[in-house]
């Protein structure tokens, strides 16, 4: 062990040493994910307006969870119905305090749109974008370049462990001690899943999340709130901020009819931003938190969906 | 803890939210059976407790016009209840939900007889044994009377209040149910009855099917309701009144117009 380049050093290099230098690569890793981390943490104070329905679902569940909601918010007061093949229609007057979203969604309903197509509809992309643009400036959402810088460091930490894997598993068939470098792996590997998990809401926008479903608990579906005392807004805000289940129980039918997705959100957690413009399928796959919650299951250094 | 004055409506987590909105809200009830002591309060319960609104628990389901003795287990949920919540009395009905094993799962009527009045009587003094706070009894609609009856619905009540002592919680819309199925004017019940006794007023919302008035908390309050307030209010003001409303809750300026015809009607301070 204490002779550069024995012939029983794997690829060469004695164990020490290559430990040394994978450690010291790994740690640079870390650090640099962490830094990338902490700059992705947003402000630590959110000033300005507070959140409306359509922000709130955008923050929480992206474009589709933002256009559910504004369906919610119009349904709630009776603008908007299903008609045949599916296709919405407006059933009222734009209600008076309808969102820019809604206003949008509403006008495609006149032109009898079909919910899964508002994600092509030029005025509805046009008020989305906005709302993505505006939450990435409030610091609550990471633009696509910052997810993009940290997801770079994850794969960094994805090739580190692989040339890990690799040494330890010759190191192992050689008879070699790599009891070290095994444990370097693991720690290494327990990192890669807490950091290398890359969400679309910075650490500002999550608490803004949090903070919104504590000030609107009585919209939470397990108490089946009564919208019609509560109004459309309330309505929009429910599946803003608790997932379409709210939209179902505030009308199953019309739910049923728009072909929307039943979900219900529990916990902060990441959802997919589709790309946009591209094809989404009525629902984020990787959407709302719970089937992508827990411990990167959807990680995977390159998030999910996209 | 004072006990419960002004206008109060019934919390129910249907219209949390609307409650929680309602700025000069005093006073609220709860069904005491959907709280859990074992458990924290629900959160909008527990943002009223910390403004000093208080809550009264309202049971349902000790049943304690049965002829058996109440049920151990209930009478302590109800008293850990109050407790929860701080309350400065809780309610039931004069009524039984249960009997030889069988659940009504509805609250079904006594008949006003000398041998019912002790069977109350004793199972409301085996309840203030264990509770914390005073009770007070609720009298229910009933859309029929029992043949046996030997005393009047003013007689009954007064017999069993005098003898356990207990408050008297006064529902001007079965009032008015019981007297309009009757044909009878709901005025006399007000004038023979102890007013003093009186811990809260409920008052709701009601409709009528094939000739009958049904007392269902999911309907407007009828403006024959409210005259009766009035004409209790004109006869003795009682401390507190308390809108129910239990289903197919309206927009909340329509539940706000009746909290502030209640505030009128009593001449209470305003809650909205």
């Amino acid at each position: 062990m204490n002779v550069l380049g024995a012939s029983g050093d794997t690829w060469g290099i004695p164990g020490p040493i290559f430990l040394r230098i994978w450690l010291a690569v790994a740690a640079a890793a870390v650090v640099v994910v962490l830094h990338r981390v902490r700059l992705l943490a947003g402000p630590r104070e959110v000033g300005g307006e507070p959140l409306g329905p359509d922000q709130a679902a955008y923050l929480n569940g992206g474009a589709p969870l933002a256009i559910n909601a504004a369906l919610g918010g119009l349904r709630g007061s009776g603008a908007i119905g299903v008609g045949g093949s599916r296709r919405l229609k407006a059933t009222g007057p734009l209600p008076a305090g309808a969102t820019p979203l809604g206003q949008a969604i509403h006008h495609a309903a006149v032109r009898r749109a079909r919910v899964r197509d508002l994600r092509q509809d030029h005025w509805v992309v046009t008020v989305l974008n906005q709302l993505r643009e505006g939450l990435e400036q409030r610091g609550l959402l990471l633009s696509a370049e910052q997810q993009s810088a940290a997801r770079r460091g994850a794969l960094a930490m994805i090739v580190l462990i692989l040339i890990g894997v690799v040494r330890a598993v010759v190191g192992l068939a050689n008879g070699r001690a790599t009891a070290y470098l095994i444990l370097s792996l693991v720690a290494l590997f327990l990192a890669f899943l807490y950091l290398g998990r890359v969400p679309n809401q910075t650490r500002a926008g999550r608490r803004v999340v949090r903070e919104l479903r504590r000030q609107h608990a009585h919209l939470t579906p397990s108490a089946s709130p009564s919208y019609s005392t509560y109004g459309a807004t309330s309505a929009a805000m429910g599946v803003a901020l608790f997932g379409t289940a709210s939209l179902w129980a505030l009308d199953p039918g019309f739910a049923e009819q728009a072909e929307i997705q039943r979900q219900a959100i529990s916990d902060s957690g990441g959802w997919s931003s589709g790309s946009s413009g591209g094809s989404d399928g009525g629902g984020s796959s990787c959407g709302g938190g719970s089937s992508c919650g827990g411990g990167g299951g959807c990680g995977g250094g390159g998030g999910c969906g996209g | 803890m004072t006990g419960p004055t002004g206008v109060g409506i019934g919390w129910r987590p249907e219209i949390a939210g609307f409650v929680a909105d309602l700025p000069g809200l005093r006073f609220v009830e709860v069904v005491a059976e959907s709280l859990a002591p074992a458990r924290a309060l629900p959160a909008g319960l527990a943002q009223l407790r910390e403004r000093g609104v208080t809550v009264v628990p309202h049971g349902v389901r000790l049943s304690l016009g049965g002829a058996e003795p109440v049920d151990p287990a209930r009478v302590a949920h109800l008293a850990a209840v109050a407790e929860l919540v701080d309350a400065p009395l809780v309610s039931e009905h004069i009524a039984f939900v249960r009997a030889g094993g069988m659940e009504a799962g509805h609250l079904l009527p006594l008949p006003r007889s000398r041998a019912a009045v002790d069977a109350v009587c004793a199972n409301v003094a085996r309840a203030q044994a264990e509770l914390p706070v005073p009770i007070a009894l609720e009298p229910i609609a009933a859309l029929f009377d029992w043949p046996d009856d030997e005393l009047d619905e003013a007689q009954f009540l007064t017999e069993i209040l005098d003898r356990t002592g207990a408050l008297l919680l006064l529902d001007v819309a079965n009032v008015y149910a019981n007297a309009r199925n009757r044909g009878t004017d709901p005025r006399d019940l007000l004038d023979r009855l102890p007013l003093e006794r009186i811990g809260y007023v409920h008052v709701a919302g009601g409709a009528e099917h094939a000739g009958f008035y049904h007392d269902t908390h999911t309907d407007p309050m009828p403006p024959a309701v409210l005259d009766l307030v009035g004409e209790l209010c004109a006869r003795r003001r009682p401390p507190a009144l308390l809108l129910e409303r239990d289903g197919d809750y309206p927009p909340a300026p329509a539940l706000r117009a009746e909290l502030d015809a209640l505030a009128a009607a009593a001449d209470f301070p305003v809650v909205t």
